[in-house]
């Protein structure tokens, strides 16, 4: 039983080792590593195609390898691996901040040019890429929801919880937004700010009880991806359709009906593809040894007018956000 | 012989190494009330079980009714009329009279649907059968040890049992209620029902059975008609030891008293008690449950103060109000349900024989002394021939004479010079409490003060050197043990 | 006029009456504060918000009634609804529901057997054992089917789980709401447990079993039989629960039951079930998680502000369960007082 037991542990732990492995390739000037949290998660499929087009213009090589699943110790290995393998930058996604740093320390040591995206606080890197600044993202939702709006009206804002901090940053800099560009649309003062728990069924929930309290509401605007989808839902049940709107974060296929049907007119988000074509193209920036200063052009749509994080020498903030609705929906892949 | 109902025949049963029946034979005519008896660890619950199907036999066979069996099912001895009424009386708190009653009934006949109805008819049918009425509806959970009791007999009764095996049915019961339960036991007797009763009170056996059995070591050592026996035959099948009659007389008594009541009240519990206690002797406190003698023991402890009188001890007034107290004049108190008062059950002998006196054993830094804690235990150990392998087994490993020494022990350990014993042998075998008698003896001549508050009636005769009666509250004679007996004593509790 | 007085008496021993007094005053607060409770849309809300927490209900009352608690029940759920949808969707099923619940009950079935292997046969401990099994059945989730979010799902469970029984429609408001054809699953599976406890050997064997097990298996229980066929029922009814989940939001989440077990079990003892096993009643469990539900989806028509909700659902939890426990308790010690002097007489 015993001998068993271990055996399947054994089995367990290097099975996706063994997957990880394999696949390398040929050098042709530089070459330059993706490796995103996982190689199945659609966005980071999405993230492939971006990187795939990318060599595909330049002829560099340039390639996207990742784990089986998302685990923070799996990354940090093939990391390791790739240093071994003597690449000439490696642009990362991380999943876990802590396990990668010493990790990218021992890549830059090497000699390799280290570039990340959506890991601001990671310092063992050359340049860290955010698709958006928090603030340009919560006004960007705005913008959405006041179109569908009309430009007036109650509102309010949902947030996966009160302590998540993106998403509160974005609510606080759409309400600003808000208060700056439409005068006619108005904070919903007894709720201004609700929880959704990353759940859709709660946002559907917390949704119905709102429409049902507040009969004036008319948008609510979400950050989490569950968000929007769920607030959509209950406005199509209680009838709603037209006179209540919502927009946020969402994924396109998933929600292809929604916004076809016209319950929900856009949704917003950033193109995992852009910004992986981004990161290349800042570390091919890097390797030609051109210096880096604001605003930084790659040359990627969004990624033309990037702009360092205030107070920070390493991270750069573009306008990569895009906006889904029923004409572009099925252009992603996911 | 005619047609017995019960028959073992040369029954063998061991447990890894340990033999707990030997050549076990005794039988049963139908009808007859038996009793079995033993000390603790004598093969009595071994022998139950394998009469009932749990345990199969190594050797020898069982036979009922004229049929032979090898080994018997539980099933088979169900079907047989064997019924086992066990000592938690397998019932069902959470749910009804109704429904403990008429489970096994719907069981037995394969039924899968519930029919309430039937189930009713069933359970006021099995009540019937031993004349008790009992609120059907309500939760057993809520019912008196007695009426869960009723309610497993009558639940036997109903899956036509021909013999009833009763494990110690009279533990938890009151003095009425025992009365209730041999009335019923002599009902079944008419219906030709036969009753083996496990117990090892003495008194029980006399009262009940018209055969008995005891077993000693796994062996049978006597078997035979309850009028061939007597207090002292009894005593030594029990023990396999003779005890000379040792009565306690007091020695080196000191001239002045060590413990003095004087005028000594508590309001509805007793009133007006004046006695005094000196070194070497030993006195005796007896009456009925309701005579207040249990609350003047605990007044004496400081559990519940007096509110009238003064209590003296080296004739200074002193003040009661807490155990603590009582521990600081030098006053031990041995309880009367040790189980819930006075040990740790779950805590090793040796925790539970140094805990009042943890103070004495603790380094200035309050570390424990480890050293001086086992010399004191080993030396209790000892002293009192607690029966244990090691001291640091629970204390729950023992049976109940080695746990009231335990108890002894926790309390010499703080060497009191008064020591207030309540109870001082309940549900301890016989063994047992003649060394406790030995040891209480000892403590005497060595110059502490006891008092023993007992209604064990040849137990206060026989160990103390005066008796005083309480009767509603008051004290209402002293009596010398020489010249009294116990239809004397009973005269004036009654 | 005896008889009434004996009801009363009786119904003033259980804990239902409390907690539906509790209930009560809960929803006249929510009116108050809102006006909008004893709208008829309000009520199909609630109503439709009970179906998946009330399932889950039912199945952790059979088990904590067995004197066992079960923890895994929203990992089964979550495994078992995912692995249908997940394969529908590979085999493109363009057929009705039925084919998603049937498959679900039966792999429900499968992982209820084996808990119950475990807990009934092998007699290990069912927090331990649950634990474990909801370690398992998320792990096979996310390792073997490679788990994410599935926003299509077949056409079958789409449609049934936006039909509705009738539409509630607000007449102040013009708020409408759909009552889920779900309902009528759930309303069956009540009827079905109900049932099972009340009339059935097995149902009496599972009270019996939480009381004493010993005294159970003396009696002619086939203790291991029942707790085993036990937890597949309950693997059914949960996995039920979990494709309805999904039908009723459109898509497979293959983690957003998960923690839900918390407030379950909290519902099912807020309604009187002893969580010690061998008593409660389905009336009283279901009383219980109607007040967790209502709570947990009223916090907004109370007005309570969003950084107090979870502080206000702990409070509800703990005063619910305080108010009756303290009745039962109160009713009990009467009770035995009265035995008491009634022997000393």
């Amino acid at each position: 039983m015993k001998k068993i037991l271990a055996f399947a542990l054994i089995v367990l732990l290097l099975g996706p080792t063994l997957f990880a492995a394999g696949q390398a390739e040929k050098k042709t000037g530089y070459e330059i590593v993706v490796v995103p949290k996982d190689a199945s998660n659609p966005w980071f499929v999405r993230m492939k195609v971006g990187v795939d087009e990318y060599a595909k213009e330049t002829g560099l090589n340039v390639y996207q390898r990742g784990t089986a699943q998302i685990d923070a110790t799996l990354q940090a290995q093939l990391v390791q691996d790739l240093i071994a393998q003597g690449v000439d930058a490696i642009c990362v996604v991380p999943v876990d901040l802590e396990s990668l740093e010493p990790v990218l320390g021992q890549a830059r040591d090497a000699g390799i040019v280290v570039i990340a995206h959506e890991g601001a606080d990671l310092e063992n890197v050359d340049y860290d890429i955010e698709a958006f600044s928090n603030a340009g993202y919560g006004a960007f939702i705005m913008d959405n929801l006041a179109e569908a709006m009309g430009g007036e009206g109650l509102y309010t804002t949902m947030v996966a919880s009160l302590t998540n901090g993106s998403h509160n940053e974005w609510a606080n800099a759409g309400v600003a937004h808000q208060k700056a560009t439409y005068p006619k649309m108005k904070l919903l003062e007894q709720e201004p700010r609700v929880e959704s728990n990353d759940n859709g069924d709660v946002a559907y929930n917390v949704a119905k009880e709102l429409f049902k309290k507040y009969p004036n509401l008319k948008g609510v605007m979400g950050t989490s991806s569950y968000d929007a989808p769920g607030v959509a839902r209950a406005i199509q049940e209680l009838g709603l359709v037209d006179k209540a709107f919502t927009s946020g974060t969402g994924m396109p296929l998933d929600n292809a009906e929604l916004l076809e049907s016209g319950v929900v007119k856009s949704l917003t988000l950033w193109d995992p593809a852009l910004a992986g074509k981004a990161m290349i193209s800042l570390a091919v920036k890097v390797l030609d040894g051109e210096e880096i200063t604001e605003p930084v052009d790659l040359g990627v749509e969004g990624y033309t007018n990037m702009m360092f994080r205030k107070g920070s020498s390493t991270v750069l903030e573009g306008e990569g956000w895009i906006v889904i609705n029923a004409d572009n929906v099925y252009d992603f892949g996911f | 012989m005619s047609e017995s109902l019960l028959e073992t025949v040369g029954i063998y049963k061991s447990f890894v190494g340990v033999q707990a029946l030997k050549n076990v034979s005794f039988s049963m005519q139908p009808g007859e009330i038996h009793c079995l008896a033993g000390e603790n660890g004598s093969g009595k619950s071994t022998l139950i079980k394998v009469i009932s199907g749990v345990y199969t036999p190594d050797a020898g066979h069982i036979e009922f009714q004229g049929k032979q069996y090898k080994k018997i099912s539980p099933i088979d001895a169900i079907n047989n009329g064997i019924q086992v009424i066990y000592q938690d009386f397998s019932v069902f708190p959470n749910l009804t009279v109704m429904e403990n009653l008429a489970f096994n009934n719907e069981l037995a006949e394969g039924r899968r649907l519930v029919n309430w109805k039937r189930m009713k008819s069933i359970a006021e049918e099995a009540l019937s059968k031993i004349n008790v009425s009992i609120d059907l509806d309500a939760y057993v959970g809520t019912l008196s040890v007695a009426e869960k009791q009723m309610i497993a007999i009558s639940r036997a009764l109903m899956q036509d049992a021909r013999l009833i095996i009763m494990d110690e049915p009279t533990t938890a019961l009151t003095k009425k209620e025992v009365t209730n339960l041999f009335e019923i036991i002599t009902q079944l007797k008419a219906q030709g029902i036969a009753t083996l009763f496990v117990s090892h009170k003495l008194n029980e056996v006399f009262e009940i059975s018209e055969r008995f059995t005891i077993l000693r070591s796994g062996e049978v050592v006597a078997s035979g008609a309850t009028s061939d026996l007597d207090d002292r035959k009894f005593s030594f099948y029990m023990t396999g030891r003779e005890f000379e009659k040792r009565n306690f007389k007091a020695e080196n008594v000191s001239k002045n008293p060590i413990f003095r009541a004087e005028k000594a009240g508590l309001s509805n519990h007793f009133s007006d008690i004046s006695f005094s206690l000196r070194q070497g002797e030993i006195i005796g406190i007896t009456g009925l449950l309701d005579s207040g003698r249990t609350e003047l023991a605990l007044s004496m402890f400081g559990v519940r103060p007096i509110d009238k009188g003064t209590f003296f001890v080296d004739e200074k007034p002193v003040s009661i109000r807490s155990p603590r107290d009582a521990i600081n004049y030098d006053i031990g108190y041995v309880p009367e349900d040790r189980l819930s008062e006075g040990l740790f059950l779950s805590q090793s002998i040796a925790d539970n024989i140094v805990i009042s006196k943890i103070d004495q054993l603790t380094k200035k830094a309050g570390v424990l002394d480890k050293e001086q804690r086992s010399k004191e235990v080993a030396r209790w150990v000892e002293n009192l021939a607690i029966a244990t392998p090691d001291a640091n087994n629970a204390s729950q490993t023992l049976s109940g004479g080695n746990q009231q020494r335990i108890v002894l022990a926790k309390w010499l350990a703080c060497n009191p010079r008064i020591l207030v014993m309540n109870g001082p042998t309940v549900g301890v075998d016989i063994g047992s409490k003649h060394d406790i008698h030995g040891i209480l003896h000892d403590l005497a001549k060595n110059g502490i003060g006891i008092i023993i508050f007992s209604d064990d009636l040849p137990e206060v005769i026989e160990n103390c050197s005066r008796i005083l009666v309480m009767k509603n509250g008051t004290i209402v004679t002293e009596l010398s043990p020489e010249n009294t007996d116990e239809k004397m004593i009973l005269s004036y509790m009654l | 006029m005896d008889t009434t007085r004996t009801l009363l008496k009786k119904l003033s021993r259980r804990n239902e009456p409390y907690i539906f007094l509790v209930l009560l005053a809960l929803c006249l607060l929510i009116e108050f504060r809102s006006g909008q409770f004893f709208s008829s849309n309000n009520l199909v809300d609630i109503a439709s918000a009970l179906i998946v927490p009330g399932l889950f209900a039912i199945g952790t009352f059979l088990v904590i009634i067995s004197g066992g608690i079960d923890v895994s029940f929203p990992a089964l759920a979550s495994l078992s609804m995912y692995a249908t949808t997940k394969y529908l969707l590979d085999i493109n099923y363009q057929g009705g529901v039925w084919a998603a619940i049937l498959m679900a009950l039966v792999i429900g079935a499968l992982l209820g057997a084996f808990n119950g292997l475990f807990i009934g046969y092998f007699k290990l401990p069912a927090l331990i054992v649950t634990l474990g099994s909801s370690s398992v059945f998320k792990g096979i989730m996310q390792g073997a089917l490679n788990s994410k979010q599935l926003t299509i799902i077949p056409s079958g469970m789409r449609n049934w789980g936006t039909s509705a029984i009738f539409t509630a429609r607000n007449p102040v408001s013009g708020l409408t709401s759909r009552m889920p054809v779900a309902f009528i699953a759930f309303v069956i599976v009540l009827l079905f447990v109900f049932f099972i406890l009340k009339y059935t050997m097995f149902g009496r064997g599972i009270y019996a079993i939480g009381g004493s097990e010993v005294s159970a298996h003396r009696a002619g229980f086939n203790v291991v039989r029942t707790k085993v066929v036990m937890y597949i029922m309950v693997g059914m009814i949960a996995s039920l629960a979990g494709v309805i989940r999904a039908c009723m939001m459109q898509q497979a989440h293959p983690t957003n039951m998960l923690g839900m077990e918390m407030n379950i079990i909290a519902g099912v003892v807020l309604g009187g079930t002893a969580i010690t096993g061998g008593r409660g009643t389905l009336l009283g469990c279901m009383l219980g998680t109607l007040l967790i539900v209502i709570v947990e989806n009223s916090m907004i028509l109370l007005g309570i502000p969003t950084s107090y909700r979870s502080v206000f659902t702990g409070a509800m939890i703990i005063i619910g369960t305080g108010i009756s426990a303290y009745q039962v308790m109160h009713m009990n010690k009467t009770h035995s007082k009265r035995t008491k002097s009634k022997e000393a007489a």
